[in-house]
């Protein structure tokens, strides 16, 4: 019988294989020896609080000092609680790790992950809720991975853990109790590879991390009145455009669902992948479905105003087959 | 102050001090004759350098700063692809894709300039957490300034050292030691709201202190005691070492390179036969780069695609 464990069970899966096949990967951030904490969860026991330690709340250090140990050729995996809270460590993420590779020749790389928690849904407000993959993505140098469900989170982790250059890794709170099979034994989803989560030939749907689940559901809720095609690109960078353009080649028609702010994003990304390589397949304008550029509000009915969900996606999807 | 110095290494401190000040000297020229963009140069900053360096082997890993050349060529950077990547070719240490604000030498640890005031200072944690994961006895020195002593990345990487125990030698230059200046012009407001950086190490729970950065055997003591304690294990300190930005002359009482040479010369370990000697040298080897920088490639502009990422087997 397969076996069923959670999405934080199965980062925490990862990071264990990870841990025991290379000495050289570590693990830091706030909090990170805590009992109550799942992704990461009895790995201070089995490691010690050497390769397992706790961070003080100075995002800037100890990002920072990921990219240095890393440009030395260790395996940090740098845990971010929050996505938010990388805003005060943007010269450190957004200078030093994504850029250092190139801007050195090549000299050094930086082998790290850095794992940040994101997503609204929990009534948190605009500083505990954000997307925030747009704008890491926006940043040459950066490979960004979001995993929408436990299976792809523990093999994309070990597939990011493994890669020579900077990985930013998404994972959703919503979706840390998210169940679903994951094998036992280590394995890896390879980055750049987008994952076919329903076929359908009227409208393709392009959706990433937690709005994957919205948008299957908002897939199974038209069935037998359009069939929808669901595409999980599940990195970011890189994109798997050709997976999206054989897609839109055969259906005519995108609607691209995204937490994430819609200005600049990941939805006008594929937007515009599709307007300039699969123009000539589109039978509709392009329909996003995105947070429409409001910072998340604290009130769980605003939030969930701003947010897309399945029924969001449903009417998109009628707009553009009626 | 006298030290325990054999000749041979003082002397081998007043050579790197040359070669330091002939190589920036030499860029400057490149500059005044507009074959390379703008540098930020270390002048004045040599005894420091120097005199930190001197306990680093090529294993050990420095982080520097926009003023980098004193500290890389220190280190034992390689002159040749320095000069190379300061006139922006493709046998630049970084392949002309970084410059002069982002030099890296990994072969002898150099790791490396940084176009960000203080943002190298965070990733030296990262050096000497490797250091110390490995138990390998490496120290990394980070340099900063005083400017770079008030970020915040800074503050936080000061106590995150301190917090780890991480084998660490923090080095601010404070190149404006009586006037508070920034970018060479005197400021309204202080930026400092104390006197010394140096004290700024006890408030984060490592040893701190100051000291004039111009006498090059003071700062080869200091940091001797810092690397070693690094290197036993005792975790962070902080130097703090007054300079003052000069120009190419020696005629400052504050020129590093003229106190050491009239000390050495009244001890009589140096004479004006072996200051030619010594001084012919390195021009030799600064003359030599700057062959190499000239007679060197443009990168290809598909280069410019390159490198973005590195690619995996």
């Amino acid at each position: 019988m397969p076996r069923v464990i959670s999405y934080a069970e199965a980062v925490n899966e990862a990071l264990r294989a990870e841990m025991l096949r290379d000495p050289e990967v570590i693990l830091f951030g706030e909090n990170v020896s805590s009992s109550w904490r799942p992704a990461t969860k009895g790995m201070k026991e089995l490691f010690g609080r050497e390769r397992v330690r706790d961070a003080p709340i100075t995002e800037t250090a100890f990002i920072g000092a990921g990219v240095g140990a890393a440009v030395v050729g260790m395996k940090p995996v740098v845990e971010l609680m929050l996505v938010d809270f990388g805003l005060v460590a943007m010269d450190q993420i957004l200078n030093q790790m994504a850029k250092t590779t190139y801007m050195t020749g090549g000299a050094v790389n930086v082998p790290m992950v850095l794992r940040c928690i994101y997503g609204a849904g929990g009534g948190d407000a605009a500083t505990h809720s954000e997307t925030l993959y747009g704008l890491y993505a926006h940043m040459p140098g950066l490979k960004v991975a979001v995993p929408s469900n436990p299976y792809d989170a523990k093999g994309l982790l070990i597939t990011a853990i493994r890669d020579s250059n900077p990985v930013v890794f998404f994972e959703h709170r919503l979706l840390g109790r998210m169940e679903g099979e994951v094998p036992e034994e280590p394995y890896t989803v390879p980055f750049g590879v987008a994952n076919l989560v329903r076929e359908g030939g009227d409208v393709t749907v392009v959706a990433a991390g937690r709005m994957v689940q919205e948008a299957a559901k908002a897939a199974d809720t038209l069935k037998g009145e359009v069939s929808v095609e669901v595409i999980d690109p599940r990195t970011l960078v890189p994109l798997d455009e050709e997976a999206i353009l054989r897609s839109v080649g055969r259906t005519g028609r995108l609607v691209v669902v995204d937490e994430d702010y819609e200005r600049c994003g990941f939805t006008a990304e594929v937007a515009a992948v599709v307007a300039e390589k699969g123009f000539n397949s589109l039978k509709a304008p392009v329909a996003r479905v995105a947070n429409p550029n409001i910072p998340i509000p604290f009130n769980r009915n605003l939030e969930r105003h701003v947010l897309p969900d399945a029924d969001k996606i449903v009417r998109a999807i009628k707009s553009v087959v009626k | 102050m006298s030290s325990d110095l054999s000749d041979e290494q003082l002397l081998d401190l007043y050579r790197v001090m040359i070669r330091i000040r002939t190589f920036e000297n030499g860029v400057k020229k490149l500059i005044d004759e507009g074959k390379c963009g703008h540098v930020s140069l270390s002048t004045g900053g040599e005894a420091v350098a120097a005199g930190v360096s001197a306990h680093l082997t090529a294993e050990d890993q420095i982080g520097s700063t926009h003023r980098p050349l004193g500290h890389l060529v220190a280190k034992g950077g390689d002159l040749n692809r320095m000069m190379a990547e300061i006139m922006a070719k493709s046998t630049g240490t970084n392949r002309g894709k970084g410059g002069p604000y982002h030099i890296f030498d990994k072969s002898v640890g150099a790791l490396g300039a940084n176009g960000i005031v203080g943002g190298s200072v965070p990733m030296c944690a990262g050096y000497a957490l490797a250091n110390q994961l490995r138990g390998n006895g490496n120290v990394a020195v980070s340099y900063f300034g005083e400017g770079a002593s008030n970020q915040g990345g800074v503050q936080e990487t000061l106590n995150l050292a301190a917090c780890w125990g991480l084998p660490v030698v923090f080095v601010c230059e404070n190149s404006s030691p009586e006037v508070q200046r920034m970018l060479g012009h005197e400021i309204d407001y202080p930026q400092l709201s104390i006197d010394n950086v140096g004290d700024r190490g006890a408030t984060y729970g490592m040893p701190g202190a100051t000291h004039d950065g111009w006498d090059v055997e003071k700062v080869y003591a200091v940091a001797g005691e810092a690397v070693q304690r690094a290197r036993r294990g005792k975790g962070p300190s902080m130097l703090e070492f007054k300079i003052h930005r000069l120009g190419a002359d020696e005629e400052s009482p504050y020129c590093p390179v003229k106190c050491f040479r009239d000390r050495l010369m009244s001890r009589g370990v140096l004479t004006e036969g072996l200051d030619a000697e010594i001084r012919d040298a390195e021009a030799n080897k600064v003359m030599e780069a700057i062959d190499f920088a000239v007679g060197s490639p443009e990168p290809e502009l598909i280069d410019a695609h390159m490198g973005v990422f590195v690619e995996d087997d």
